[in-house]
Order: C-alpha cells, then sequence, then structure tokens
C-alpha cells in the first residue's frame, strides 16, 4: 500500500484548477469549490480491480448458463435462463426493446469488465498491449449504461407483481447474477480515474 | 462571483480533460494523454442537451399513454398503462412496490426533465448564484435517471415467465419501447450538459461584452 503522488487536476463539474497533494491510503480528495470527488487513494485498488473484474466475469457466464426464474402455475411449470428472457422479447417482435434490455443487463457490463481486465493486464506488463487507452474510455464511457443492480430491483418489484398469480422460484443462475452485480459495484468503487490514467500513461512512455 | 473565479481552467487557459483528468492547453480538440475527445465546445453542450431533452418530452406522451403491457388470461385481453399498473399495486395493498413504481417511472423522469430543463435556461439566461446547489441537483440527476429503467425490467421479466399458452399471456404494448426510449434520451441528456457551464455562465457574459445582434 503506497501513497499516490502530488499533481494537478481541473475539476470535472466546475472546471476549477486544483492541486492535489499527496494521497495517503484511504485518502480522498474532493474539490474544495463544488465537492466533487476528484481523487482517492483505496488500499490495492488495481489488485482489487483486476480481481473483482474476473470473479464478476465469472458469475455472469455461470447466470447465463443455468435456470434464472422459474414458475409454477396451475400445474404448468416453466423455466426460464437469463438468455432465453431476452429472446422471448425478441421472438415477440420486439427487437429494439429486448437490445435495451440485452445490452444493459449483459452486454454492457460484459463489455466493460472485459475493457477492465485487459487495461488490468496491460498495466502490469512492461511493454503493455495495444489499445489500451481506447480500452479504458469504452469501459469508463459504458459505466452509466451498465443496469445489472436496477434490474435485480426489477426482478424484486416483478416477483411481488406475479405473487398472487403463480408459485415463482429462484434458479441457480439468480444467485450467481447477484453475485455477479455485487462484484460489478466492487469494481466501480476500486476504479480511480487519474490513477488508472497514470497507471496507463506510465507504461506507455516506460 | 464567487472567490474561486481565478482559479477556474478557462481563467487561465488551461483545459482538463473529462476521461484522464490531465490538464493541457486550451482549444485542443483531442486530449494528448488519454486520446479522449475533449468537449471544450461550451455552447455545444447546451444545444445537445436542448436536443435530447425535447426528445425524452416527446417520448414521454407516448410512454404514459399508450399501454406498457397487454395480459390475456383464458382468452380475456386486458391492456394497462404505466399508471393503470401503479394504480393496481395500490389497490392490492402493495403500496410500498406501488411508491417505488410510482417514483422511479413518474416522478424521476418528470422531475430529471425538469431539472435539466431549468439548469439550461439558467445558464442561458446567466443566471448566477446557487453555483453549489445547482451542481447538486445535477449530480442527482445523473444518479438517479438510470433507477427509471426498472418498469422496463418488470415488463422483460413478466413476459419472459408468463407465457402459459392458453391459460396466461403477458405481451409487451408499445410503451415500453417509448419508456426505455425515453430513460435513454434523458440520461444522453444529462450526458451531453457540461455542468461547468453552471460556474462560468457569469464570465462568460463578461467576455461576451459587445451588445448581442
Amino acid at each position: 500500500m503506497t501513497a499516490l503522488a502530488a499533481s494537478r487536476m481541473v475539476c470535472h463539474e466546475c472546471d476549477l484548477v486544483v492541486d492535489i497533494p499527496e494521497l495517503a491510503v484511504n485518502d480522498k480528495a474532493y474539490c474544495p469549490r463544488c465537492s466533487y470527488l476528484l481523487a482517492s487513494n483505496r488500499p490495492n485498488a488495481f489488485s482489487k480491480m483486476f480481481a473483482y473484474s474476473v470473479a464478476a466475469l465469472i458469475f455472469l457466464a455461470l447466470a447465463n448458463a443455468f435456470p434464472f426464474l422459474s414458475l409454477n402455475a396451475s400445474g404448468h411449470e416453466q423455466s426460464v435462463t437469463l438468455p432465453e428472457s431476452v429472446a422471448v422479447l425478441f421472438n415477440e417482435d420486439h427487437v429494439l426493446l429486448s437490445a435495451i434490455v440485452f445490452a444493459t443487463i449483459i452486454g454492457v457490463p460484459a463489455v466493460l469488465l472485459l475493457g477492465i481486465v485487459y487495461v488490468s493486464i496491460a498495466i502490469r506488463l512492461p511493454q503493455g498491449l495495444p489499445g489500451t487507452r481506447r480500452a479504458l474510455r469504452w469501459s469508463l464511457n459504458l459505466i452509466p449504461w451498465s443496469m445489472a443492480e436496477i434490474f435485480l430491483i426489477g426482478i424484486l418489484v416483478s416477483f411481488i407483481k406475479i405473487v398472487s398469480l403463480a408459485n415463482v422460484a429462484l434458479g441457480m443462475s439468480f444467485w450467481a447474477y447477484v453475485a455477479f452485480t455485487v462484484f460489478l459495484i466492487l469494481v466501480l468503487i476500486n476504479i480511480d480515474r487519474r490513477e488508472v490514467w497514470r497507471r496507463v500513461q506510465a507504461v506507455r512512455n516506460g | 462571483m464567487d472567490e474561486f473565479h481565478e482559479c477556474s481552467a478557462r481563467a487561465n487557459d488551461v483545459q482538463g480533460c473529462p476521461m484522464c483528468t490531465l490538464v493541457g492547453p486550451a482549444g485542443s480538440t483531442y486530449c494528448g494523454s488519454c486520446g479522449a475527445h475533449k468537449h471544450d465546445g461550451w455552447d455545444d453542450s447546451l444545444q445537445k442537451t436542448w436536443a435530447w431533452l425535447v426528445t425524452s418530452i416527446l417520448l414521454y406522451l407516448p410512454a404514459n399513454m399508450l399501454p406498457i403491457m397487454y395480459t390475456s388470461f383464458l382468452g380475456k385481453t386486458t391492456e394497462s398503462t404505466i399508471l393503470g399498473g401503479i394504480v393496481t399495486l395500490w389497490e392490492h395493498g402493495s403500496y410500498p412496490i406501488a411508491a417505488v413504481i410510482f417514483i422511479a417511472s413518474v416522478l424521476v423522469p418528470l422531475g430529471k426533465i425538469i431539472v435539466l430543463v431549468w439548469l439550461c435556461i439558467s445558464v442561458q439566461r446567466g443566471y448566477t448564484g446557487a453555483h453549489r446547489h445547482k451542481t447538486l441537483l445535477y449530480r442527482a440527476t445523473e444518479l438517479v435517471g438510470r433507477w427509471s429503467m426498472i418498469d422496463v425490467f418488470v415488463v422483460g421479466i413478466l413476459v419472459a415467465l408468463i407465457q402459459l399458452g392458453s391459460i396466461m399471456n403477458i405481451l409487451p404494448g408499445s410503451a415500453a419501447l417509448a419508456f426505455a426510449a425515453m430513460v435513454v434520451t434523458t440520461m444522453l441528456a444529462a450526458i451531453a450538459f457540461d455542468p461547468r457551464l453552471i460556474w462560468v455562465s457569469e464570465h462568460t457574459e463578461s467576455e461576451n461584452k459587445e451588445p448581442p445582434e
């Protein structure tokens, strides 16, 4: 665990030029004018970012492989996997809607996490990897479009809506998706823009 | 005018990169260190925000007026709108869920559109003051806006699960897509809005000394 070197940056929210002092572990730097979080030094942020991304990707794969939810109503039993539930929308001619759902709950988080894994590997190699900057830009820009946690609340709400009609059971993949969401949030918490870009920069110049 | 005015990047002819946070000279289109496209076009930001806002306001109407899903039970098909669904939940006694859906699907999108319209107008008219509050409001819209997608996911899950042949079926209505598109466009509007504009409105005024045409 090391302190982060000082640097000058411009607040993204209010355009103030701020000189960030050296940050000890667990220190955070806020903008003095608009109190935006500018930089933070979380312990072992880079190892965590890498490890949690890999864990999240594994759980996402599991979340796609097994039954997600199952329904039991008057003798009919039916279970769907996550890809199947998107496919139902697709097959009902709601192509655009299914694309939005697929992107926000599977596609975007997967690309985002793959980008973070790629960048994490690149900054550990002395020679770097091609396209690291592009991968990082993509991952960071995708963050608002990943909606795993919102999907989980959506499942909860649908449950309450269905519960009077039929018995609904949670499948294996549901729990995998919960774990995936937790790891995804942990990845996002541990990304510090300033430091990630400094590391990427260091590899490129080194 | 606040005490930090002299220290803004704009006043010092430098520019921070919103992507990698590095400080570079003002006026460059691409960041020298991370290659990101810098949005130094301050006026561009307002125009884009307005465009997305108008789109989302137009989508707000069909999203609330058209049916969001069709439920067919033993051959009888009923349609429900977003508001209708909330009323049904309320009547069934699911008050907390009705409240969650009401906040996420009705209040949040409406509040978000109102806040962004107000921020755009206040920047354009050069209203000063309350910078901190405006910034906080902006951050809140950015943070909360995504949660409106709950309703779209609920429809998706219900449609996927309830396909019981002749007994019961649920199909998505056209409001589902309109609503999803409305959430996406309000998010794009929030991303397009440059929060730095809230803080520079005063010295854009003093810089543009020449009378408007």
